[in-house]
């Protein structure tokens, strides 16, 4: 097994994130990506206009978010008499029925994750766009990828699709703008996150921050 | 014949799993901790006792869905009467009812996933462990298959909450959750967790050492 010798350059080389595969770093035009020839995963690529649109989409986010949280899903008219619910509103019922763990856990996945998510997109991206780059960014954004995994609002919506079969069948069911509110915000969400190209920000900050410190 | 590839660890590189980076390592410190000098987060070259952590997340997860499946995982109130619903019954409810697509949907998140998890995590763990008929292209496209499958058992969780929520007449009609439902969700918070554990480098370790081994004994 040949080591090879400490001046190697590992700007210039690229490992394989699933199968540890290394390969010389290719160079990447806008909308390329490069596949690992052993297991077939993609290990780069480089966005179009990420910063750009993974912004405007963040942005939207924000925007939806408070009408997602808070206004009513759906409403079941049952014997003349009608209740509805919100996003927050299945929180309150499960802590008040001493769900204690479904409610901090559906809290974290259904709204803390992808609202965190969001607003750490939207400030990553903000300082890309408008240049005002710190050191701190490096340590937020790796703080960021801890959450890559546990945000489920394509689940939750899934869930709704399926209590509204449920509730159709010996109830009348209406449907509220929170429904809306909520498809919007899970379709900004998303793509804000597929936007975001993780690459070109963390070879832009390195280029900014760490070696600078390695040349003093 | 697959080719001998090189791999960042034959380098003695480690990619950071957060930022992607390729750290150099000084040879004495395959096993220790390593500092990121791009993110300055911490990491190791392969996650640290991944086989060890996944399997025993995994039997937590195996324990936890016994109770998941023999309690109620919703009760109805209808005039008062409480008719409680396990996962599986509440399956068969939609059968009845003639739902058939909701049925399978519920069935593959509440079962299927959660089951295929467990199982396939243990087969990935064994085959990784003794290298028995270790295919790394199939079992780690298999891994991937389950890593994206596990949040969706979820489903069940969500649902529950959602109508407990919405359904909420008095007493004309309320639904009230379950203790499954606490077991349901830990199974699937550790079955994540497990997955997450697991490092699919390993699948491909043990070739690449295969084919250095038999690269040295062909120069010998």
């Amino acid at each position: 097994m040949e080591h090879l010798s400490n001046s190697i350059n590992t700007k210039q080389l690229i490992a394989c994130q699933q199968c540890d595969a290394l390969y010389d770093k290719p160079e990447l035009k806008q909308g390329q990506s490069v596949k690992c020839v052993r297991c077939g995963s993609t290990m780069m690529e480089r966005k179009v206009d990420s910063i750009e649109r993974s912004y405007n989409w963040s942005l939207a986010g924000i925007i939806l978010l408070v009408p997602a949280i808070l206004l009513p899903i759906m409403g079941v008219t049952l014997a003349g008499q009608y209740h509805h619910a919100s996003l927050l509103d299945c929180i309150l019922v499960l802590i008040e029925r001493g769900y204690f763990m479904i409610a901090v856990l559906v809290f974290l996945f259904a709204i803390a994750v992808p609202v965190v998510r969001l607003f750490g997109s939207f400030y990553i991206t903000y300082a890309f766009k408008f240049n005002k780059l710190k050191p701190s960014l490096l340590d937020f954004f790796r703080a960021f990828h801890h959450l890559d995994n546990w945000a489920m609002l394509n689940v939750f919506m899934l869930g709704i699709v399926v209590s509204m079969y449920k509730l159709l069948d010996d109830t009348e069911l209406s449907i509220n703008m929170g429904l809306l509110a909520f498809i919007l915000w899970l379709i900004s969400s998303t793509m804000a996150a597929a936007a975001l190209d993780q690459d070109y920000i963390w070879e832009k900050l390195e280029d900014e921050f760490v070696n600078k410190y390695s040349e003093k | 014949m697959s080719l001998l590839i090189n791999t960042a660890k034959n380098n003695n590189l480690a990619l950071c799993p957060k930022c992607h980076k390729l750290n150099l390592l000084n040879v004495e410190c395959h096993d220790k901790k390593i500092r990121c000098v791009r993110c300055h987060g911490l990491f190791y070259q392969r996650k640290s006792h991944s086989l060890q952590y996944t399997l025993a997340w995994n039997i937590a997860a195996l324990i936890a869905f016994v109770p998941a499946n023999l309690y109620p995982i919703m009760i109805i109130y209808s005039l008062g009467i409480g008719d409680p619903s396990t996962i599986l019954s509440g399956i068969g409810q939609f059968v009845d009812q003639g739902l058939y697509p909701i049925a399978v949907i519920i069935f593959t998140a509440s079962i299927i996933v959660p089951l295929l998890k467990i199982i396939g995590l243990f087969v990935l763990v064994y085959r990784a462990y003794t290298g028995v008929r270790l295919r790394p292209d199939k079992h780690s496209k298999f891994y991937h298959v389950l890593e994206f499958l596990g949040p969706w058992s979820m489903l069940d969780v969500f649902v529950v909450a959602l109508l407990v929520a919405v359904v909420e007449l008095g007493f004309v009609t309320s639904v009230a959750a379950g203790p499954a439902i606490n077991y349901f969700t830990l199974t699937v918070i550790f079955t994540m967790i497990a997955a997450n554990s697991f490092d699919p480098r390993l699948l491909w370790d043990k070739e690449s050492n295969d084919l250095q081994g038999n690269k040295e004994k062909n120069d010998n």
